[in-house]
């Protein structure tokens, strides 16, 4: 065996106690190596360079990525828990959850009790004021009541700063709306934009995604497609504008497709979204 | 002192200790606590490779918290007949790459004046200098190997992966996987060689 072969074959020896035993040519090359003082020198720096990689450390993480897992693990138990996501409601109106109907029902009826006393309130005989007044009040008293059944959504949702499960309780409270108003979307919008969380932002476009149609929302989507930097989200933002076909996403769609910077994936569906247009 | 003799009949009644694989199906099943448990077995070897590969702390701990999100998303891929540990490994791999894509920049050649912060504490000042200056001198070395050199050299010899298991992550043959690794260890032994008989500056 010459010196060329056995070098070869160096570092199956030095991995035999790791890996398990060289090929077959193992005893030759040992003995060459005893024999010559070249190959045993190349074996042993080959070795020393093996065992000082072997007892190279590294501390362990920070808190930091302990903390960001579990955060992290509580959030998908919260989605996998969750009712069946707004993207996959019928077009139909969807059956209200139990727990909601049990937060509305006092709420209407504090809203009857109102009218009621309202309503058999004894009006002044050929009095117009007043019961102009009466209707004035009853109809800020229906309005105070339908409020009050998104207020609950809006602060989870307003609390940026607070716990990541708090603000993805409020972006799925939102997307359980059947007709959110103007605030509901623009808070929606909000969280899809600015939230740290990539699973608060998805789960912000798909309460989005039913109300598309929307102008407030088509482009509160359209804004938010260039500051994303997550790649799942990104092709998630993609299938959304390319499903509303606006021809105003053409050139945020070609900025990304010609991005190298952005993940392959992403710039494959960004080029199959302009496609469509 | 308490008598510690046990009643035969009462050792160890507590379950087995569940296989990552096992631990990983039941993740993929819908019982997500699992994952905690893979988690506290694995952050840190992997902490540790991303950090070897990226030669950053922040960055490694960025792509190990990407990977452990990648495994809940694809919980429904994990295979019945799979290797936790080369799954895992395989997702680092692609969360690396996509990392490395996004910065537009593999991780530069460090200065191993750099190098010094992270170091395991030896009891004997002497000893803790020389081996602060050959552990700085191989990280330089590490991070000077091509991406795929450096990446295939941790995984052979870090992870407690076999070939075959080293060769389903990085798509290649057995034959070509340890090819690899030991053309990877020649090329740093020169380089740490260079390093170690370059004059101070």
């Amino acid at each position: 065996m010459n010196c060329q072969r056995v070098r070869e074959i160096l570092p199956e020896l030095i991995d035999e106690s790791r890996h398990g035993p060289a090929g077959g040519d193992a005893a030759e090359a040992r003995a060459h190596i005893a024999a010559c003082p070249a190959c045993e020198r190349e074996f042993a720096a080959l070795a020393r360079t093996a065992a000082a990689l072997d007892a190279m450390t590294t501390p362990p993480p920070s808190p930091r990525l302990r903390k960001n897992f579990y955060t992290m693990l509580a959030e998908e138990k919260l989605i996998a828990a969750a009712p069946a996501p707004a993207r996959a409601a019928p077009a139909a109106a969807p059956a209200r959850p139990a727990w909601w109907r049990a937060f509305l029902a006092p709420l209407a009826a504090c809203a009857l009790l109102a009218i009621g006393f309202l309503a058999g309130r004894q009006p002044s005989p050929g009095s117009r004021a007043d019961d102009t007044a009466m209707r004035t009040e009853l109809q800020q008293l229906r309005e105070q009541v339908n409020k009050m059944g998104t207020l609950v959504s809006y602060s989870l949702l307003q609390q940026q700063q607070g716990p990541a499960n708090d603000r993805l309780r409020g972006v799925l409270a939102a997307a359980r709306a059947e007709s959110p108003n103007d605030k509901t979307l623009d808070d929606l919008v909000s969280a899809l934009a600015f939230d740290p969380s990539a699973n608060v932002r998805l789960r912000a476009l798909e309460a989005l995604a039913p109300h598309a149609g929307r102008e407030l929302v088509r482009s509160g989507v359209l804004a938010a497609l260039p500051r994303e930097q997550n790649p799942l989200v990104q092709l998630e933002l993609i299938d959304f504008v390319a499903a509303t076909e606006d021809p105003a996403a053409a050139p945020a769609l070609e900025r990304l497709s010609l991005d190298q910077a952005t993940d392959r994936s992403v710039r494959d569906a960004a080029q199959r979204a302009l496609a469509r247009f | 002192m308490v008598d510690r003799a046990v009643d035969p009949l009462t050792v160890d009644t507590a379950p087995a200790q569940r296989s990552d694989h096992a631990l990983m199906l039941a993740v993929r099943d819908g019982e997500l606590d699992a994952l905690g448990e893979l988690f506290e077995r694995h952050q840190g070897p992997l902490f540790g490779f991303l950090c070897k590969l990226t030669g950053d702390r922040p960055t490694a701990e960025d792509i190990a918290q990407t990977v452990f999100q990648r495994m809940l998303k694809y919980r429904h891929t994990y295979r019945d007949e799979g290797s936790f540990t080369a799954w895992m490994y395989h997702l680092a791999r692609r969360c690396a790459a996509d990392h490395f894509r996004r910065s537009q920049s593999a991780p530069h050649a460090a200065d191993p004046a750099d190098l010094n912060e992270h170091i395991d504490e030896a009891p004997h000042a002497a000893h803790h200098a020389a081996t602060r200056d050959d552990h700085a001198l191989l990280h330089a070395a590490l991070a000077r190997l091509d991406h795929g050199d450096r990446e295939v050299l941790l995984l052979s010899r870090f992870q407690e992966l076999s070939f075959a298991e080293i060769s389903g992550i990085l798509e290649c043959s057995v034959g070509a996987a340890k090819v690899r690794a030991h053309r990877a260890l020649r090329t740093l032994r020169d380089i740490y060689l260079k390093l170690q008989n370059r004059p101070a500056s």
